[in-house]
């Protein structure tokens, strides 16, 4: 899964009838797992009810498009939760700078968090 | 499957229920640097947790549609997810020194 945010949304009257009652959702992805997959941005199918700006969780490729119920589907990638709060460990930060591939624009909302915490 | 590092938890309350309730790992890749360590590659993936997986755990992550073989049936179809941490790794052994990396 990847970490993105939704930057706006697709309005279609003609599509194909897989898609009726899919809202889609244009998500500008935060990383990419594969250097070689970086895209700029993705529509997802969205069924959480995310709004433009928010931040979501994004599951891609042939799992997400079971979330119609059927593989049969013209989906790649589609939104599994909208993000409250990602925690990182302070020793993955050193000296305050990411030692991982997070955009500029993602700022983790706590970094600070140490294990064995209950 | 490959090697991460837990480096971090995404929290999320309005979820889609295909979800199913589980954590969500923030996991770095690790590949065998020069000096012959594990060491981070610098991306990061998200993963869902099976195991109790915990900051600072060296785990083994499913890709794709592997990842639902992780769930149990009849729950790995209905699973959206294409990550999960499958097992927790104790010990690696690299290259032909045959000596154990015990990790975290």
């Amino acid at each position: 899964m990847i970490l993105g945010r939704i930057v706006g949304t697709v309005w279609a009257t003609r599509k194909n009838p897989k898609l009726e009652d899919l809202k889609l959702a244009i998500v500008r992805p935060y990383f990419w797992y594969d250097p070689s997959h970086d895209v700029d941005h993705l529509i997802a199918v969205d069924q959480v009810g995310a709004q433009v700006g928010q931040d979501v969780l994004v599951c891609v490729g042939a799992p997400g498009r079971w979330v119609a119920g059927d593989y049969r589907c013209p989906i790649e990638a589609s939104i599994m939760a909208i993000i409250d709060e990602v925690r990182i460990a302070s020793e993955s930060l050193s000296d305050g700078t990411p030692r991982f591939a997070l955009r500029e624009s993602f700022k983790p909302t706590t970094l600070q968090w140490t294990r064995g915490r209950t | 499957m490959m090697l991460g590092r837990v480096i971090g938890e995404v929290w999320a309350t309005r979820r889609n229920p295909r979800f199913d309730n589980r954590k969500v790992l923030l996991v770095a890749p690790l590949e065998r640097g020069d000096d012959g360590k594990l060491a981070p590659t610098g991306s990061v993936v998200v993963a869902l947790d099976t195991v109790g997986a915990d900051i600072g755990h060296t785990v083994a992550v499913a890709w794709g549609s592997g990842a639902r073989a992780v769930f149990q049936p009849p729950d790995n179809r209905w699973v959206l997810a294409d990550a999960a941490v499958a097992r927790i790794v104790d010990a690696v052994t690299l290259g032909n020194d045959e000596e154990e990396q015990h990790l975290e």
